[in-house]
């Protein structure tokens, strides 16, 4: 089949965003189109999205590129019009995390999902109003999926004894 | 009687924990503010099953993974084997063999049979309609035998669905089985409409209503947001596996109460019956995974990305995976739907609702704390 005519619907989405904005768009396969965006775009295009009927936040996620010392933070939007997915990306520095919440945009949904990368990431959102922690208790240490937090030096050194003969095989085994 | 003892609307209010230790909710909470016996406000309190897969399966690679995100959901492990698997042959690009995505589609709805089994039963139970209950979990364990038979593993098949297609093929004499089962699956179902006299409607009959734009809003997903009237099924509208090529209706409601999220789960099982049907009818011959594919091929996977979304029996199951080039994936995203059904829909749902219709509402969202946690 045309390239064109198969992905018409993919097509149509990107002409509306580009018509209004500066952006890197690609298409990946059917139902599936990735747009990168620099950070202070962030929510005036998320709002736009919404518009057009980007109106379900399947999920909001953080990927650690730890070489690069940036945080990928990529929004994956569903349509359900034109049933596509669309996917924001956006990089901001890894040492001080901090974006635009888009809370305003897609409300409780983006509420919880902040607040569980706030609580993973340590990524701070701006004006999200409730950052209190879902899953650990009393945490203090880094936040724990960041790439430079090492779980088993620290189940080590938390949980295990090294006076305790029964548990010397964990201090010697290879991380 | 103290006569400073002012008795304003504030003082009256007290708080009642729902969980975590209570046969109820399962390892979640929900902290309720209480006036009486109306809930004031409710608050969910996640976290007792917090494992940390995303960061685990950093650590791993992809036949590891296979096997660990059987525990992602207690109640439906196989859906999640399905997600992961089609997460690495997407990232790998492979062509999975037709008659292990044939497998592939039987195994999943069978599982999605068990766990709204599983979810007509905790309804039951939270109601005080012990007869469903134990009916319920009866007539699982025929399922359960199936996968036992099938897989090694009755609640847990270690990574059955792996990246490539499926471990083992199905036994000589297994579609005969699959369907003898079935049937016994629409005795159920007809046993359970005929219930629908008794406590069971009196308990759930609008109760817990949910607004279609307030469950958008709040992202609710799969069969509470079909409850609550939109058509909408990840299995017609983002089609994986065959599901294109099957025969099958979306089950919808209007009113978007505890009732209708209960017809709801009765319908899907009805489709879900037909599915397998039409997948055992049509099953070609040939290979059930990738050729060169063993359990010590190295798999390296590539630099790139992939989100994979599928609809597990709760909502939407989704995976975001991250390749470098490496043995492990570097990032991996588990998206669950007992996330957004579990916190800002059931605070939702609670606030002002009388006290003895918080079991009935909770477990009308078909939750499940692992999923929530990860």
């Amino acid at each position: 089949m045309n390239k064109y005519l198969e992905y018409q619907k993919e097509n149509r989405i990107i002409r509306k965003i580009s018509s209004k904005f500066k952006v890197e768009v690609s298409i990946q396969r059917k139902r599936r189109v990735w747009v990168a965006v620099s950070k202070k775009d962030l929510v005036e295009i998320s709002n736009f999205i919404k518009g057009i009927g980007f109106k379900h936040l399947s999920a909001i996620s953080v990927t650690d590129l730890i070489k690069e010392k940036n945080y990928e933070l990529t929004y994956h939007v569903w349509s359900y019009q034109d049933n596509t997915l669309l996917t924001i990306k956006t990089r901001i520095n890894r040492d001080k995390p901090t974006i635009d919440s888009v809370v305003s945009i897609w409300e409780d949904n983006a509420q919880i999902h902040e607040r569980e990368l706030h609580e993973l990431f340590g990524v701070e959102f701006k004006n999200n109003p409730n950052l209190t922690p879902l899953f650990l208790e009393d945490w203090n240490n880094t936040p724990p999926f960041r790439k430079d937090f090492n779980w088993r030096d620290y189940v080590r050194d938390e949980f295990y004894n090294k006076e305790n003969k029964r548990e010397e095989p964990y201090w010697d085994a290879p991380l | 009687m103290n006569p400073n003892y002012n008795t304003t609307e504030r003082e009256l209010e007290y708080s009642l924990p729902f969980g975590p230790a209570h046969p109820g909710p399962g390892n979640f909470a929900v902290k309720l503010r209480l006036d009486g016996e109306k809930v004031v406000s409710a608050k969910a309190d996640p976290g007792y099953l917090h494992r940390g897969f995303e960061k685990l399966m950093e650590y791993r690679t992809p036949i590891q993974n296979a096997v660990l995100s059987d525990r992602i959901c207690v109640f439906e492990p196989l859906n999640w084997n399905l997600v992961h698997a089609q997460a690495v042959d997407e990232l790998m690009d492979w062509n999975v063999p037709e008659r292990a995505k044939y497998i592939r589609v039987v195994m999943v709805e069978l599982s999605r049979i068990q766990s709204h089994i599983i979810w007509y039963g905790s309804m039951s139970k939270a109601i005080g309609f012990d007869t469903g209950f134990k009916l319920a979990f009866g007539y699982r364990d025929y399922i359960l035998d199936l996968f036992e038979n099938i897989t090694g593993g009755r609640v847990y098949p270690a990574g059955y669905i792996c990246p490539g297609g499926v471990r083992k093929d199905l036994g000589k004499n297994m579609p005969e089985k699959i369907r003898k089962t079935l049937n016994k699956i629409n005795d159920m179902l007809s046993k359970f409409e005929k219930f629908d006299n008794l406590s069971i409607l009196v308990r759930t009959k609008g109760v817990g209503i949910l607004p279609l734009k307030k469950a958008i809003q709040l992202g609710a997903t799969g069969p509470v947001l079909r409850a609550s009237g939109l058509k909408t099924d990840i299995r017609k509208d983002d089609p994986y596996e065959i599901y294109s090529k099957l025969d099958f209706d979306i089950p919808t409601e209007k009113l978007g109460d505890s009732y209708s999220r209960l017809l709801i789960l009765r319908r899907e099982v009805r489709e879900s019956i037909k599915i397998i049907n039409q997948a055992l009818n049509n099953m070609p011959k040939g290979n059930v995974i990738i050729p060169s594919l063993n359990s010590g091929t190295h798999i390296n996977l590539p630099k790139g990305e992939v989100y994979v979304r599928n609809e597990c029996s709760r909502g939407e199951g989704a995976m975001y995976m991250v390749g470098d080039g490496t043995e492990k994936p570097y990032r991996c995203k588990i998206r669950g739907p007992s996330l957004l059904h579990q916190i800002p829909v059931l605070e939702y749902l609670l606030k002002g609702s009388q006290i003895a219709d918080v079991p009935a509402i909770y477990w009308s969202l078909n939750p499940c704390p692992a999923d929530m946690d990860r």
